[in-house]
């Protein structure tokens, strides 16, 4: 024990003070730390602040104006993305253990990293009044100090003599996941929070009764967390079932889709339409691409495909100008293109079975986006939007990167084309959203986008929007994915040519994955940037999350009066952010460690 | 019967001509050797034979396939085409195992466990079986160059180019990946090898050709050809090489 502290100390010793310059430097900084944290804790403390306007205004944080009979279709969707989640994990369990004793030293480290800064928290704290004085106040009581010190010395002692004993196992680290997710769900019936409450005269009654959370709230989180923890031990009993992995991410893939036109739209339909039009034109087309696809290879038929084919493609052309369905006139185009890429694909039983999957998933999608996304919404919200508050954040982050990476790998891959016109088209896309700021663009959005677009078709704002973010920062995505193309040696090309790889499985197997890696952190810093930049949408009349605590809050009167008190809520807002964008970094840090195995 | 035949193939890089017309023929189980100094066109001209490079007057036939523009000849061709270059170029994120296992899946579209197994065999021809699961960095140069020889041969090919295979090794590791080819040789492949491992060419070429300055300076029996050379050039080669 006392050599282990010996050696503590000495490992501190030449790490920090191993020359006066160094020790000046250690010294300095830790003065300047200690400091900040003194005026930041002073700052949140003092009585003026009222924290309270962040805690009370939770929903209006998440959905802003979402209507509250329709909260189950935000939980669904929330649910939904934690039951693939927890699959999609147990699916793909990692065998990487964890050490107990590194988990109970993480525990001991942040335990007394808690002690030190309750040690150095500052016992008054000195704010502006309304009439300009300085008031000092006690925000640090010895009693809440010792309140505090107590149990998290006691914490990171039992913490510490572990080590002393033989309990020692191992965890696996994807099992990690649901014990840290579980100690917030499980908080959230146990800790009681200051609420507001009126008396008869709509006074508040001051101080703050402590009253447990919502049942809102904990129920619809706790069946989440039973729902993922049920979908993790399901996705561990599904993992050796074959071709498993590929429906996850297709899972992945149609989950947006699937929530933004049916959860969040709670879309109007007439059943009749559904069953009297849409499912026989899905079962037609259904049906032809899967006659193509099986006799392709016959010999009859192959003699008169070309015959086929324009008979098809004249076929859509009446088929456009005539008064079919929208459903039918789509799908038409849609098999027209097909036909000519089957004969290519459907070489042998294997591409024949997955291209009948896919032909089966895109007339899907297409019914369902048709239908569903394109109807009216049910959801009457006033203001121009459904969306608010940090589900609008939330989906013009996911939604945004979700469209515009795709568009980036392709704008790349374009602008690196040896024909002559997709490379000006691609470059001059590119060249053209990146050369423009991102606020014009959204102005473009929504004043100008109405104007370009065919007579009749009229998207929603948030839609727009949507469409100019994923053109914008899909020209950042590509130029770094470009940079990543560029650091591909030119023998890699060759290497692929040579074993007789066709130009896309090149590109797909060999070029892209190694591409994609040497720019990972790159990409990430892309993301976080159009994270946080999705905030600029407040300038054209959208309430994002920060808008909400900045603009909404403070100027909140009623029933309880917030105004002035942004401070608070631009904290919160800070902190959020920077917990999901840290989060990102991490996660793409620990990505970038696996994927680096078998680097040089 | 000669597997590859070129007529008159003439190259340039710009304004600088390669190529000055090379005619030849290999036949089926013959293994050639094509030395020369740098510059020579000699890497350019096997380049050539599986499009790598493309040719801009003249004429390549390989195996009754002639090489045009025409993707579907081109594609035909490298499948039946191994290849082996100077600096290796395996897959730096693929396993030693899914190098291997790679083309056949994709372009052979054979099966995983058929095409592990043919990756095992071959692995073992090459001396490297417990190598499988790791990745090219963290092997040896010579050992990358014999996963290249394997890869290339899990195509099948009729013929396999050798574009210098040894020059980037170090001199203990030339030997181990010489003998591979050697190996090879003897089983009946059809190869052209550009080395300047004469030792090499004495030992198993069934003809060594020597060109200098995008031409096709000499063609000859190894004995005569460093025994009793015919032309000038090849012997200031020589006595510059030996």
């Amino acid at each position: 024990m006392v050599d282990l502290i010996k050696k503590n100390i000495k490992s501190l010793q030449e790490s920090l003070f191993s020359s006066i310059g160094s020790a000046a430097l250690t010294i300095a900084t830790t003065y300047l730390v200690i400091n900040f944290f003194r005026g930041m804790l002073g700052f949140a403390l003092t009585s003026d602040k009222d924290w309270l306007a962040v805690l009370n205004n939770m929903q209006l944080y998440m959905v802003q104006a979402y209507p509250e009979e329709d909260f189950i279709r935000v939980w669904l969707s929330v649910g939904l993305t934690f039951v693939l989640a927890g699959l999609s994990i147990g699916i793909w369990r990692s065998d990487d253990r964890v050490k107990s004793s590194q988990v109970f030293n993480s525990f001991f480290k942040g335990g007394l990293g808690v002690l030190f800064f309750t040690i150095i928290a500052p016992t008054n704290a000195s704010y502006m009044g309304n009439d300009g004085s300085v008031i000092t106040e006690e925000v640090f009581s010895m009693d809440t100090r010792l309140g505090i010190l107590i149990p998290v010395a006691v914490f990171c002692v039992i913490f510490f003599s572990v080590r002393f004993t033989n309990i020692n196992f191992t965890v696996n680290s994807s099992d990690m996941v649901f014990f840290y997710l579980f100690i917030p769900v499980a908080l959230l019936w146990f800790i009681k929070l200051p609420t507001i409450q009126l008396d008869q005269n709509n006074e508040r009654i001051i101080p703050e009764p402590l009253m447990p959370i919502a049942d809102t709230t904990k129920i619809p989180w706790t069946i989440i967390f039973v729902a993922f923890l049920v979908s993790y031990f399901i996705g561990m009993y599904l993992k050796n079932i074959k071709s498993i992995k590929s429906t996850m991410s297709l899972s992945w893939f149609l989950l947006p889709l699937l929530i933004f036109s049916w959860i969040f739209k709670k879309p109007q339909i007439d059943m009749s339409v559904v069953l009297g039009s849409d499912l026989p034109i899905f079962g037609v087309f259904l049906l032809w691409g899967f006659l193509v696809i099986t006799f392709v290879n016959n010999s009859i038929f192959k003699k008169y495909y070309s015959t086929y084919l324009g008979a098809t493609f004249l076929l859509t052309l009446v088929g456009v100008f005539s008064g079919l369905p929208m459903l039918a006139k789509t799908c038409l185009l849609l098999i027209a293109l097909f036909s000519v890429v089957v004969p290519a694909v459907s070489t042998s039983s294997q591409g024949k079975r997955s291209l009948l999957i896919v032909w089966a998933v895109a007339l899907v999608t297409l019914t369902f986006l048709l239908r569903g996304g394109a109807s009216d919404t049910g959801i009457v919200v006033p203001g121009s939007s459904i969306f608010g508050g940090f589900s609008l954040t939330w989906l013009l982050a996911i939604f945004g990167t979700y469209v515009s990476f795709p568009l980036g790998v392709l704008l790349a891959l374009g602008r690196n084309s040896k024909l002559p016109i997709i490379r000006i088209v691609c470059t001059g896309i590119i060249e053209l959203t990146r050369s423009v700021p991102y606020i014009t663009w959204l102005f473009f959005a929504s004043v100008t986008l109405a104007v370009f677009l065919p007579a009749g078709v009229e998207f929603n704002l948030i839609v727009r929007v949507l469409m100019v973010t994923a053109f914008f920062s899909g020209a950042y995505f590509a130029e770094n994915i470009r940079g990543g193309l560029q650091s591909i040696p030119k023998g890699q090309y060759e290497a692929a040519d040579a074993i007789g790889m066709s130009p896309f499985q090149k590109i797909s197997l060999i070029i892209m994955p190694q591409a994609l890696r040497a720019v990972i952190p790159t990409l990430v810093s892309s993301a976080i940037t159009a994270f946080k930049d999705s905030s600029l949408v407040t300038i054209i009349g959208l309430f994002d999350f920060l808008t909400i605590g900045k603009t909404v809050i403070g100027n909140q009167s009623i029933p309880v009066n917030f105004v002035g008190h942004d401070r608070e809520n631009l904290i919160f807002v800070a902190i959020v952010y920077w917990i999901f964008t840290f989060t990102l970094s991490r996660r793409s840090m620990k990505v970038e460690k696996k994927l680096g195995l078998g680097e040089r | 019967m000669s597997i590859i035949q070129t007529k008159d193939v003439k190259k340039w890089f710009g304004d600088f001509q390669a190529l000055k017309g090379i005619t030849m023929d290999v036949a089926e189980g013959e293994v050639l050797v094509v030395c020369g100094p740098s510059g020579s066109g000699k890497s350019t001209f096997i380049r050539c034979i599986n499009r790598l490079e493309q040719h801009q007057e003249g004429q390549i036939i390989v195996d009754g396939i002639e090489l045009t523009n025409d993707l579907k000849n081109i594609e035909a061709i490298r499948s039946e085409v191994g290849m082996v270059f100077q600096s290796f170029n395996l897959f730096p994120h693929l396993t030693v195992m899914q190098n291997i296992t790679l083309a056949q899946i994709w372009v052979r579209k054979k099966n995983r466990a058929e095409s592990e197994e043919k990756a095992m065999e071959l692995l073992e021809r090459v001396g490297i079986p417990e190598q499988a699961q790791k990745f090219p960095g963290q092997l040896s140069g010579g050992q990358q160059q014999r996963v290249a020889i394997a890869r290339a041969l899990a195509m099948e090919p009729k013929i396999m180019l050798f574009d210098e295979p040894t020059s980037a090794l170090d001199p203990e590791m030339i030997k181990e990946v010489l003998d591979v080819m050697k190996e090879l040789a003897k089983s009946g492949m059809t190869m052209i090898v550009v080395t300047h491992e004469m030792g090499f060419a004495k030992e198993v070429a069934d003809r060594v050709m020597l060109f200098d300055e995008g031409m096709l300076v000499e063609e000859n029996t190894p004995e005569e050809f460093f025994n009793n050379p015919k032309s000038d050039r090849t012997k200031l080669f020589l006595s510059q090489i030996l």
